[in-house]
């Protein structure tokens, strides 16, 4: 089975299984190696945590790992990183490790569909509304899209959309396209070009993952500091009056 | 582009259940870790802190204590002078007064060997004066020395003024009328009853005289009535003499 070739454009179109409308493609497969080797990983390095000051070269890791996410997430929040840690870091987590993992051969990352990719980005799409009416209430979130007055509202959609389209159409555009030119350079100049395009391809998957997690993270701040200011605003009239 | 809608909705699932599984076996474990070391290292700061403070404190304990013990020191110290120079006070008194005690004695000592030596000067010199002064006289006269000391004496018998006549007659009445005559030579008879013709005459008539010979009476004759006496000897010339003598030899002895 040659798993990409030049005519099938995404892996979702390598089938493995299909029963009606359930199918099992590479996407999924690949979706769920990633998620193992996660899963297995954690769970194998966080059995045996240490509070202590000597602690293990992979709790060191995923330590300095998670630092930097908490970091990120703390300079655009201010408060309560913890709270995003799951979604920012299981994004970065996900895409870094299948984008890397494109170095194995005969690995398709899931990030080259753009079913996955869609996928994430709806969920980012969902999480911002969740986290801001969470935080702040429904009434506060609704009227943002209103600001500065009700003619907003459209373009605040179409915002939201947009967005989430962008998210999705890049990551899928970066690594696709990485994996083609891949696949092409192989054709024409093997030997030494193609692995330095791999070399690339992996600096460019780690940026990709960095980027959708912080843009990710950018829209859910902007989605909270809006109603921030919204309190404050609130409050200061309250104050007043 | 096509997408799969079965397959877009697998993949939602299957990131919220990674999201699940990660926040489960890795978020929550390494967060918790990280929070439990933090709260370690600020309570071990918290110890050290307080360790600092308390160790701060001792060290200001100490110090204070040593500023004490100083205090003390130099009190004690002081003390310790102010007593050592009592007691170098005390000793060199006792020093100075055994000093003096020995002085003292040693100059008592000294007199004593002063005295004695003069005593025998004295009796020294009488005797040799006594013999010079008989041989003298005996080669310038024909009379003896002791009829001129006889003579002398009546002479001073005579020249009794009346209080001292009454005061010899009155100690002749008290010491039972006797008369002791003392002399370093023997008196002849006729002198023994020319003395009692001058007492009689010149004192009183009832008495008895005792005649006795005593060569301490240097180179002279004495009357002696209870506690009265009346005499001529060497040895008023002879303690001139000596005083002179004495006189001469401490100023020899300061002197030095």
């Amino acid at each position: 089975m040659e798993v990409v070739s030049l005519n099938q454009i995404s892996p979702d179109q390598v089938i493995i299984w299909s029963w009606n409308f359930i199918t099992l493609n590479v996407t999924i497969l690949y979706t769920w190696l990633v998620m193992a080797i996660l899963v297995g990983g954690s769970i194998l390095i966080t059995r045996n945590l240490s509070s202590e000051m000597n602690v293990s070269r992979w709790q060191h890791f995923l330590e300095v790992v998670i630092s930097i996410i908490r970091g990120e997430i703390s300079e655009m929040t201010k408060k309560g990183a913890d709270h995003y840690v799951p979604l920012v870091g299981t994004l970065f987590l996900f895409i870094c490790v299948s984008n890397v993992l494109v170095i194995v051969p005969g690995f398709v990352a899931p990030t080259s569909s753009m079913t996955t990719t869609a996928a994430l980005a709806t969920c980012v799409f969902i999480a911002v509304p969740f986290y801001g009416i969470s935080r702040n209430g429904v009434l506060h979130y609704v009227k943002e899209y209103f600001q500065p007055t009700f003619i907003f509202f459209p373009f605040h959609v179409m915002g939201e959309l947009s967005r989430t389209l962008a998210l999705t159409v890049r990551l899928f555009g970066n690594i696709m396209s990485h994996e083609k030119v891949i696949g092409i350079l192989l054709a024409v100049t093997p030997f030494l070009f193609p692995v330095v395009m791999q070399i690339l391809g992996l600096l460019i998957g780690v940026i990709q993952a960095y980027i959708f997690a912080i843009l990710s993270m950018v829209y859910i701040a902007s989605a909270l500091s809006a109603e921030d200011e919204v309190h404050a605003e609130v409050k200061k009239e309250g104050s007043t009056a | 582009m096509h997408i799969d809608w079965f397959v877009f909705l697998a993949q939602i699932f299957n990131f919220l259940l990674l999201m699940y599984l990660l926040k489960r076996f890795l978020y929550g474990r390494i967060i918790k870790a990280m929070d439990d070391r933090e709260a370690k290292i600020a309570r071990r700061f918290e110890d050290a802190d307080a360790l600092q403070a308390k160790a701060r404190e001792e060290a200001q304990l100490y110090e204070q204590r040593n500023q004490m013990l100083n205090e003390k020191k130099e009190v004690m110290l002081n003390e310790a002078t102010m007593a050592a120079d009592a007691k170098r006070k005390e000793l060199m008194e006792k020093v100075r007064e055994e000093v003096d005690t020995v002085k003292t004695r040693w100059q008592e000592m000294l007199l004593r060997e002063q005295g004695a030596f003069f005593y025998d000067l004295r009796q020294r010199a009488a005797k040799q004066l006594y013999a010079t002064a008989r041989k003298a006289l005996s080669d310038l006269a024909d009379e003896e020395l002791e009829d001129r000391i006889i003579e002398e004496f009546l002479r001073r018998l005579q020249a009794l003024d009346a209080e001292k006549s009454k005061q010899i007659r009155q100690a002749i009445t008290g010491g039972g009328n006797r008369v002791t005559v003392q002399s370093a030579f023997g008196i002849s008879a006729p002198r023994q009853s020319q003395i009692e013709e001058v007492l009689k005459k010149q004192i009183t008539n009832g008495f008895t005289i005792r005649y006795l010979h005593e060569p301490d009476v240097v180179s002279g004759i004495e009357l002696r009535v209870n506690g009265h006496k009346i005499a001529w000897s060497l040895n008023e010339y002879l303690e001139t003499l000596v005083e002179s003598l004495t006189e001469t030899l401490q100023k020899e002895a300061h002197a030095a």
